[in-house]
């Protein structure tokens, strides 16, 4: 049943992600209108250089040859920047350990504090604890990252010099630096995850505390904490495992530019807001194409380990 | 350059100097401080005095858009490029005006112009070598050229108009430049021009003139940049994060009088928030704040207690205008134009600006020649406004009343001078309602004669230090129907015979004009064509490793990296 339930995913992910390229394509090369080599080149180009550009994108020839030529230069990594002259999708191999780095620590935290929050909430729903977790949860979900990025590298970076002000270590080269560059940029960007996360749970929670199974456990017998974890948190979790796929590869996408951009990370994300400030095409085109991808293939494998959680769902 | 090893210098590069330091690193930083103690005293002999060698780390909020000479066309990056390659004639490493003065660079002096304005020739430095250690020969400066043009060079419509054979090349019809004659042999440079052309020395000075190996590629090399004459080389270049310029090995046998040979290597890194990059430089950590960029006002009176003996406001040559539309009433009136000009109250805007504006009235900046000593016709930019007057002038015009629009970018803090100025026109007896458009849209816009803009905010840095540049936003021909430049819409038959005139005389003969330049200027404003209210201040922030007096702040380039020096 499992194996079954993997092939027909695979199978769909496969379709989708063939739609993907050519909505990608379509928005950016066929539907805006007007001569899309012009676009491509950018606004300093002469007319020998958008001459160049539409032969090379084969912007002459008819759509179906356009969508070839373009998957091409895209898969095999030739896609160049047109105000830099630079390899994009090197630039982008180059910024995703930094993006990766962000993403992966950043998702853990998120998970692991608003998962606890969501459960010390409900478990003492309405009492001082649960309005004392609310009110923080708030807090996080009304502060603007940029804000506490900046208040955070005032006073740790600045002040208090416990952590490094800005930049990326690689965590090969130095595994106690990566930690300390990431430290700040994970705590920044799981603040709002963790107060979402933590109010979805605990309605959640408490949904399903209600539910007739979770009654007959208890008359069953059992001990309160093994039906909080067998029955009620596992049937909870599959809406905030679906999340957390989604926001873990908006995160992998680039999506994190504000963290990034105040944290000075070096990441996708930031790749991405200089390629828009100077509205250069190609990387733009391409890291949507990435982003895209990514909430793909990663709500394809959330969908998976939901199926493992919740035997109903291979049935769907 | 294999992507293995250019991840390996990635990381490499993007470990900070001295950052994350904990308190424990500070403790055994003092103990190895205390234990060089007896060394350091004996040093003291040097103290006072900039010392040569060590690395300094400058930070960039904007990355080059590229380190290709032949490409990079941004403030951030000819900031690198000026001290890496240098082009036939170069700029004075100084200060203020005198910044602005050519001097000869690659070629042995400043070169011989023809009565006609047309061929200017040049000879070669003998004995020239390149960083990496080929001989540099005449011919290369061809090659250097027909480079930057195929290479789609920003601005390279200053060389393609006006040498001759140039547009040929750029279109693809001749497979050299005409124009460009070259000897090997006694080192010669001819370069003939289609019409005299004044600035034309100030093109050659840009790096993306400066000569090349000829064995250079035709194509774009953004992260290993061409071998270049200059104090510096710049090496590691990892595209938008950080690249490093280090002393040119081949310099010191063939110095070139008036370019300091450098004291330190410079790591560059781009620093996207302007916070941290302030904040580093303050506490030490990194040494130069990028002049490109904004202290942010929740800093600047830190910066300015705690650091004020390594922190400036340099005066950049670049002005903050209203344009007034002569066409269009009501600034067809001579009278509501001098009201304008009578009724700003320039202390207001430059406190808008974060006090990074200076007060001023003149059209020709501070620092660029030509600029105006003679009193503001229209009262003290640094006093209080006379609103008295600049109402009984509306009143005179008998336009008093008449609709305006104003015109604005939604930037701040264009945005908040807009707000102010329409206020003004208010208070004087117009009726005036703002227009706030997009700041990528905003230049199209005004700029389209068939949006008959009447008046708005506009701004104007130089390109190259001659007055002619700024003129052009002034020039009758300048009035186009889409990409109009003359804001303004003036068409002064006076202005239009002066820059006539003066624009073929050659830069490097741009003393004998000055007071030509200065009287136009002070005509201009006596004719209130706009209102002038400030030319840009930036910064000029380092830590307190770096010998502040000895860095100039260069009127084109900003820090001049090459007078960078350790205490």
């Amino acid at each position: 049943m499992m194996g079954r339930f993997i092939v027909r995913r695979l199978l769909s992910l496969l379709a989708v992600l063939f739609a993907i390229t050519v909505l990608t394509f379509l928005i950016f090369q066929a539907i805006p209108g007007g001569d899309p080599a012009v676009r491509m080149a950018g606004r300093t180009a002469t007319p020998q250089e958008v001459n160049d550009v539409r032969q090379q994108w084969g912007f002459d020839q008819p759509i179906y040859v356009q969508y070839a030529k373009t998957m091409q230069k895209i898969f095999d990594g030739s896609v160049v920047s047109y105000r830099q002259q630079i390899n994009v999708e090197e630039e982008i191999a180059r910024d995703l350990p930094a993006t990766v780095s962000l993403a992966v620590g950043a998702a853990i935290i998120w998970l692991l504090f608003g998962v606890l929050a969501g459960i010390a909430s409900a478990m003492h729903a309405g009492r001082p604890l649960d309005r004392a977790l609310g009110l923080l949860a708030l807090t996080g979900l009304s502060t603007p990252v940029f804000l506490l990025g900046a208040v955070m590298l005032y006073y740790l970076g600045y002040k208090l010099k416990l952590l490094p002000l800005e930049g990326y270590v690689g965590l090969t080269s130095d595994p106690w630096g990566w930690f300390t560059h990431m430290l700040m940029p994970w705590i920044a960007l799981s603040v709002v995850s963790i107060g979402v996360y933590s109010r979805v749970l605990r309605s959640n929670l408490l949904d399903t505390m209600g539910e007739d199974y979770v009654r007959t456990a208890r008359a069953k017998g059992l001990s309160e904490r093994r039906v909080l974890i067998r029955h009620v948190l596992r049937n909870s979790l599959a809406p905030i495992i679906a999340l957390w796929g989604l926001d873990f590869a908006w995160v992998i996408g680039g999506g994190a530019i504000l963290v990034e951009s105040v944290f000075n990370l070096g990441g996708v994300g930031e790749y991405a807001a200089q390629s828009i400030q100077s509205l250069d095409v190609p990387p733009v085109m391409v890291i949507t194409m990435l982003v895209a991808c990514a909430v793909v293939i990663t709500s394809a494998i959330v969908d998976v380990v939901n199926a493992a959680l919740d035997p109903r769902v291979r049935l769907q | 350059m294999s992507n293995h090893v250019l991840r390996d210098i990635h990381n490499d590069a993007r470990t900070p100097v001295r950052e994350g330091e904990s308190n424990v690193n500070r403790v055994l930083r003092l103990f190895v401080c205390l234990s060089l103690l007896p060394a350091v005293l004996v040093g003291l002999s040097a103290c006072g005095s900039s010392t040569s060698g060590g690395t300094i780390t400058v930070l960039m909020g904007t990355a080059p858009d590229s380190l290709d000479p032949g490409i990079g066309a941004t403030t951030q990056s000819m900031e690198a490029t000026w001290i890496a390659y240098t082009g036939l004639v170069t700029y004075a490493h100084s200060n203020g005006e005198a910044g602005t003065k050519l001097i000869p660079g690659a070629a042995e002096s400043l070169p011989t112009v023809s009565s006609d304005g047309k061929t200017y020739t040049f000879k070669l430095r003998p004995g020239l070598v390149y960083s990496d250690g080929t001989l540099v020969r005449a011919s290369d400066f061809a090659h250097a050229i027909e480079r930057t043009i195929k290479l789609n060079w920003g601005n390279k419509g200053m060389l393609t108009e006006h040498i001759v054979g140039g547009e040929a090349f750029d279109k693809g019809k001749a497979s050299s430049i005409s124009g460009i004659k070259t000897d090997d042999a006694t080192g010669t440079i001819k370069i003939t021009l289609t019409v005299p052309y004044g600035p034309f020395l100030n093109v050659l000075a840009f790096p993306a003139a400066a000569l090349l190996p000829s064995s250079t590629p035709m194509s774009a090399q953004p992260n290993n940049p061409p071998a270049g004459i200059g104090p510096y080389e710049i090496t590691n270049v990892i595209s938008n994060r950080s690249f490093e310029l280090k002393r040119n090995p081949n310099w010191p046998a063939h110095s070139i009088p008036g370019i300091p040979s450098g004291h330190a290597d410079i790591d560059v890194r781009i620093v996207s928030n302007n916070q941290s990059e302030a904040e580093q430089v303050l506490s030490g950590s990194a040494d130069v704040f990028d002049y490109n960029d904004t202290i942010p006002p929740t800093l600047i009176s830190k910066v300015e207690s705690q650091a004020s003996e390594r922190y400036a406001k340099e005066p950049t040559v670049s002005g903050e205008f209203f344009f007034l539309n002569v066409k269009s009433k009501p600034f067809s009136s001579p009278l509501v134009r001098q009201a304008v000009n009578w009724a700003l109250d320039r202390r207001a805007l430059d406190r808008l600006d974060s006090g990074m504006l200076q007060p001023a009235c003149f059209f020709l900046p501070t620092g660029m020649p030509g600029h105006p000593t003679a009193p503001c016709p229209y009262g003290d930019p640094g006093a209080a406004p006379n609103l008295a007057k600049a109402k009984e002038l509306v009143k005179q015009s008998g336009l008093a009343g008449t609709t305006v629009s104003v015109w604005g970018q939604a930037r701040s803090p264009h945005k908040e001078f807009v707000d102010y100025y329409t206020g003004v026109l208010n208070a004087i007896g117009l009726k005036a309602t703002e227009k706030i458009v997009a700041s990528e849209q905003y230049y199209a816009t005004i700029g389209n004669l068939s949006t008959n803009a009447q008046t708005g905010w506009a701004s104007f840095s130089q390109d190259f230090p001659n007055p002619s540049d700024f003129y052009q936003l002034l020039d009758a021909h300048s009035i186009l129907p889409k990409e109009n430049h003359n804001l303004s819409q003036v068409e002064d038959p006076h202005i239009q015979s002066e820059i006539a005139s003066l624009s073929p005389v050659p830069s490097s003969q741009l003393d004998s004009v000055v007071g030509r330049w200065q009287s136009l200027d002070e005509y201009t404003a006596k004719q209130a064509y706009l209102a002038e209210f400030g030319y840009d201040e930036a910064p000029k922030f380092v830590s307190q490793r770096i010998d502040f007096g000895a860095l100039v702040f260069h009127p084109v380039y900003g820090d001049d990296w090459s007078t960078l020096a350790l205490k």
